[in-house]
């Protein structure tokens, strides 16, 4: 009973929110363009950085937003510059290399002033603004089986601002997706030169696609942030990895894939860790295996969805973003 | 109807000037590495006419149609279409002004329906910007009409029942009539197809080319480059033959065919080809 | 694909000198000296910036020609198939942790089995096995995953995915296996031969000459023998090789297992040049495999040994001005620019790319 209801607690995190407005940014690019960017942890890091640094130093919440949108915007564009003329893999590995540039440098010593290295950036430097902002008294709360701090940091505030920016995100997805702009991405998605014959700039279509997308990524990585700490190794190349399985999951292209994905992800592997746990003996299982184990698993599931289902649970297999 | 007997009086020879030109192109030279695919001295397009450009296998149409259009680069030469210079402008402005094509390879949009590849031809919509597309009433006046001329267009092209399904389910010809009718939602000048014909089934090849010739009754100008000389004849009122990379003839369909410079360029290639006839 | 190296190649080779010296020249005349320079064996304090920057061309040099060896394999399987592997560093490390778990006199398990054991056989002995057990692993993966997913026409990029579902997969089942630790071949400190001011250790001498003679065999294998001279076809055009009566399949297959078993034994020979290994050594450095691989030009087997050459040299001697917790992202920094100004590559023809 506790595995389960642990299972139903992980659904709902504020790091289940960050997962799937993550992936909500990558459903810009692969779902809809057909992106390979490998580096949405990358953007995200950024974002908590971005977001982070600047209400250590003192500017408001509503400006540290923007920096680290700003951040994810100029990352966009760099990253595209050089790789949206050229075939799709390109991207994949550009990006997978600069995301972990930004990894690098950020746990890098060097900068230790400012990203705090290795170690990160503490909660207590960057959370304060969002959650005075809480309606919710400054104590524990319970609400059937869960128990959560009102305000402070994993916090039924935080759970609320982060669902929140997720059901906004997926308006915005759902508006633009059927818009005349999602069309042309699609187009895109599906054969580049057709669309760039009817006189449409693909190369730009792709940049936008790739920042909106980016920015995303950089507001699920605050909510991330606020959830538990902005430590840069945290957003390794795995973290994409889990991105995209969430994706692939749910469902490319479609609207509700991302967030049906990580929802999923994170109660199976919660399942997963809490089943092997409770169930094989430490003989055959010990408890340092469980954390790779549950993660070996992931790796499989990825596996056996791109092949045996690349539509995912909501996707529709006439709509398939893979191509050739 | 339009004037046909403007070509009259033109010199049968390559690289000859035309009345009224379209499209002009100027010492185009395209190399692939060592290989020289494009070496065209001079060529034009008689506006409102329908020019086949034809030769035989690796004669370098395609490299030409893709320069051309812009979806190749040369290494040297110039051009204009309309007037405006054609070098160095990428393709997409290139089919906003007024030239479209298709592709050898029929690049229908699989995963979309066909209606939504029809609205995707179409120009001036505002929702293609990213700010407007946030804001419906802003573009859906635009959409209602992109979607009556996709209407009329699918009508005429026989697809309508179809405008629901995706395209990926249409057969290869239907794809064909798809491409053609999406190119024209942009109400270009020009039409280019690259084979039309290519894979087209016997009962659609007579439909297709009765759209062929509406094309120019309805004003605009059409370059094909086709290998069935029986559809060459047919339609067209200039063909103009490449071999080796170079134009080697041009002229209306009987006299070329008839030319020893155009017949050795296919015999060199094809023994089996009986140009007299026709295919 | 594998053109022989002709002009290109020294044209390639040249820039490289050109780049390595602009590099040591821009080193010396900004002179920031070796502020954090903390390589794996730090030089004696006093010595200059310029005996710095040579003796970490030189472990450049010898760490390039290792992930030539380690990288050659991922370009041997996109020039012929044209996927980007990424479970192509897992293929690294699991040579590495093999040979360990062969020869060491520590107790070893293996997962989801109770009770441990020691093997022990001598290290020559046990990276034998590891490299022919790496390669059988290559040959299994073909077997039951690549080759069926080309058989049912799946897409590359999917392709791609799925490998890096493997990727996620095989690192975690590295990890369980071996643990988190950092586990070292030998104890053998090995002496240090010096020239000079300079020094390169024995043992990472040995390697060098290992990873060079390996290199030089996959050289003449692809130019020499009949069967390479089809490998060579395939990257060219798999559908003209398969219709000059090449077995397609079989040369894939081949491939593959040679790809994983130069894998292996890249990962051993880092393990040696970096005095051990651990369950993620290789996913370390597949990005810097990539970039070789990309600056060499996508698929050119050539083009990923100068490539490598380049990542090697790039992040050794970028410690001289940056902290060498930064040296990777200085070698993947070299590979966007290259991108930026060079997208075929260094040894990549213009036509190739999209």
């Amino acid at each position: 009973m506790d595995i389960l209801i642990n299972a139903l607690e992980q659904m709902f995190t504020p790091a289940t929110a960050a997962f799937a407005i993550a992936a909500i940014g990558l459903n810009f690019h692969f779902g809809l363009t057909g992106l390979l960017n490998m580096g949405q942890a990358g953007f995200m890091l950024l974002g908590m950085y971005g977001y982070a640094i600047s209400i250590r130093e003192g500017l408001p919440m509503w400006l540290a937003l923007l920096v680290a949108m700003g951040a994810a915007i100029l990352f966009g564009l760099l990253l595209g510059w050089p790789t949206l003329k050229l075939r799709g893999d390109y991207l994949a590995i550009v990006t997978i290399a600069a995301s972990e540039i930004v990894r690098y440098v950020g746990r890098s010593n060097t900068l230790v002033d400012v990203t705090g290295g290795s170690l990160g950036i503490k909660g207590k430097d960057y959370k304060g603004p969002l959650e005075e902002l809480s309606p919710f008294p400054d104590e524990r709360l319970s609400v059937g089986p869960f128990t959560y701090h009102g305000s402070a940091s994993d916090s039924w505030w935080l759970r609320v601002v982060a669902w929140s920016l997720v059901a906004l995100l997926l308006l915005v997805f759902w508006r633009l997706s059927n818009s005349p702009w999602g069309r042309v991405l699609k187009g895109i998605r599906e054969d580049e030169d057709a669309v760039r014959s009817l006189g449409k700039n693909v190369y730009w279509y792709k940049m936008q696609a790739l920042i909106i997308g980016g920015v995303i990524g950089a507001l699920g990585g605050v909510i991330w942030a606020h959830g538990s700490a902005v430590v840069a190794d945290a957003m390794g190349r795995p973290t994409t990895f889990w991105v995209w399985t969430i994706l692939l999951l749910g469902g490319a292209a479609t609207v509700l894939g991302p967030v049906v994905g990580s929802v999923v992800f994170w109660a199976a592997l919660s399942l997963v860790r809490a089943v092997a746990k409770e169930f094989i003996p430490e003989s055959i299982l010990p408890s340092t295996a469980i954390e790779p184990f549950g993660l070996m698993l992931v790796g499989i599931a990825l596996i056996l969805i791109v092949v045996f289902r690349p539509q995912g649970i909501l996707g529709n297999k006439k709509e398939l973003a893979f191509h050739a | 109807m339009p004037d046909t007997t403007v070509l009259d009086g033109i010199a049968h020879e390559p690289g000859v000037a035309k009345p009224d030109p379209i499209l002009v192109a100027d010492g185009v030279v395209r190399r692939f590495g060592g290989l020289t695919a494009v070496d065209v001295k001079h060529f034009e397009v008689q506006r409102n006419t329908i020019t086949a450009l034809i030769g035989p296998n690796g004669a370098g149409k395609s490299t030409f149609f893709n320069l051309l259009t812009s979806f190749d680069t040369a290494q040297e030469g110039s051009g204009t279409f309309d007037g405006d210079p054609l070098r160095k402008v990428s393709p997409h402005k290139v089919a906003r002004s007024g030239m479209v094509r298709t592709f050898q390879l029929t690049k229908a949009l699989e995963g979309m329906s066909v209606m939504d590849n029809m609205r995707l031809g179409a120009q001036h919509q505002p929702g293609e910007s990213l700010l407007t597309a946030f804001v419906p009433p802003l573009w859906s006046k635009r959409e209602r009409e992109v979607t009556e001329q996709a209407h009329d267009l699918l009508h005429r092209f026989k697809l309508y029942a179809k405008r629901d399904d995706s395209a990926g389910s249409l057969s290869g010809g239907q794809r064909k009539l798809l491409e053609m009718a999406r190119a024209l939602m942009s109400k270009p000048k020009m039409v280019m197809l690259d084979e039309p014909m290519a894979g087209v089934n016997p009962a659609l090849t007579e439909s297709l080319l009765e759209h062929i010739v509406e094309l120019k009754h309805e004003g605009m100008t059409v370059l094909f480059v086709e290998h069935d000389m029986h559809m060459v004849r047919r339609i067209s009122d200039w063909v103009a033959v490449m071999a080796q990379g170079q134009l080697i003839a041009e002229g209306p369909a009987g006299t070329v065919m008839q030319n020893k410079a155009v017949q050795d360029a296919y015999l060199g290639e094809h023994h089996d080809t009986d140009l007299s006839e026709g295919n | 694909m594998f053109t022989r190296p002709d002009r290109r190649f020294y044209r390639a080779a040249a820039l490289l000198l050109v780049a390595a010296a602009a590099f040591v020249i821009a080193t010396l005349v900004i002179g920031g000296g070796p502020a954090d320079a903390e390589t794996v064996e730090p030089v004696a304090a006093g010595t200059s910036t310029a005996t710095l920057v040579i003796q970490n061309v030189i472990n450049g040099l010898a760490f390039g020609v290792l992930l030539a060896l380690a990288a050659v394999g991922l370009s041997l399987i996109f020039g012929t198939t044209g996927l980007s592997n990424f479970a192509h560093g897992e293929q690294v490390t699991f040579g590495a942790l093999l040979t360990f778990f062969l020869s060491t006199n520590e107790q070893v398990t293996i997962p989801l089995v109770p009770g441990s054991f020691t093997i022990g056989l001598p290290l020559w002995l046990a990276a034998i096995i590891a490299v022919i057990v790496s390669g059988g692993t290559g040959w299994l993966q073909d077997k039951l995953l690549w080759n069926p997913l080309r058989k049912r026409r799946v897409a590359v990029l999917q392709q791609m995915v799925v490998s890096i579902g493997l990727s996620l997969a095989l690192l975690n089942m590295l990890q369980w296996w071996m643990g988190a630790s950092r586990h070292r071949l030998t104890n053998a400190s090995g002496g240090r031969i010096t020239f000079g001011d300079f020094y390169i250790g024995t043992q990472t001498l040995m390697s060098v000459v290992i990873a060079s003679i390996a290199l030089l065999a996959v050289a003449l294998f692809l130019l020499k023998t009949r069967l390479g001279r089809a490998t060579r076809a395939i990257s060219d055009n798999p559908a003209l090789a398969a219709a000059s009566g090449i077995r397609v399949d079989s040369i894939i297959r081949l491939v593959w297992v040679m790809s994983a078993a130069l894998a292996g034994l890249g990962g051993i020979l880092l393990a040696l040049f970096d005095n051990g290994a651990g369950f993620d050594s290789g996913a370390r450095i597949l990005l810097l495999m990539f970039a070789a691989v990309t600056l060499g030009g996508l698929g050119q087997a050539f083009g990923a040994l100068v490539g490598a050459l380049v990542v090697g040299v790039v992040s050794e001697v970028s410690t001289v001005v940056i902290a060498p917790d930064m040296r990777y992202a200085s070698a993947l920094g070299i590979l966007i620019i290259v991108l930026l100004v060079r997208p075929q590559g260094i040894l990549g023809t213009k036509e190739r790319v999209g």
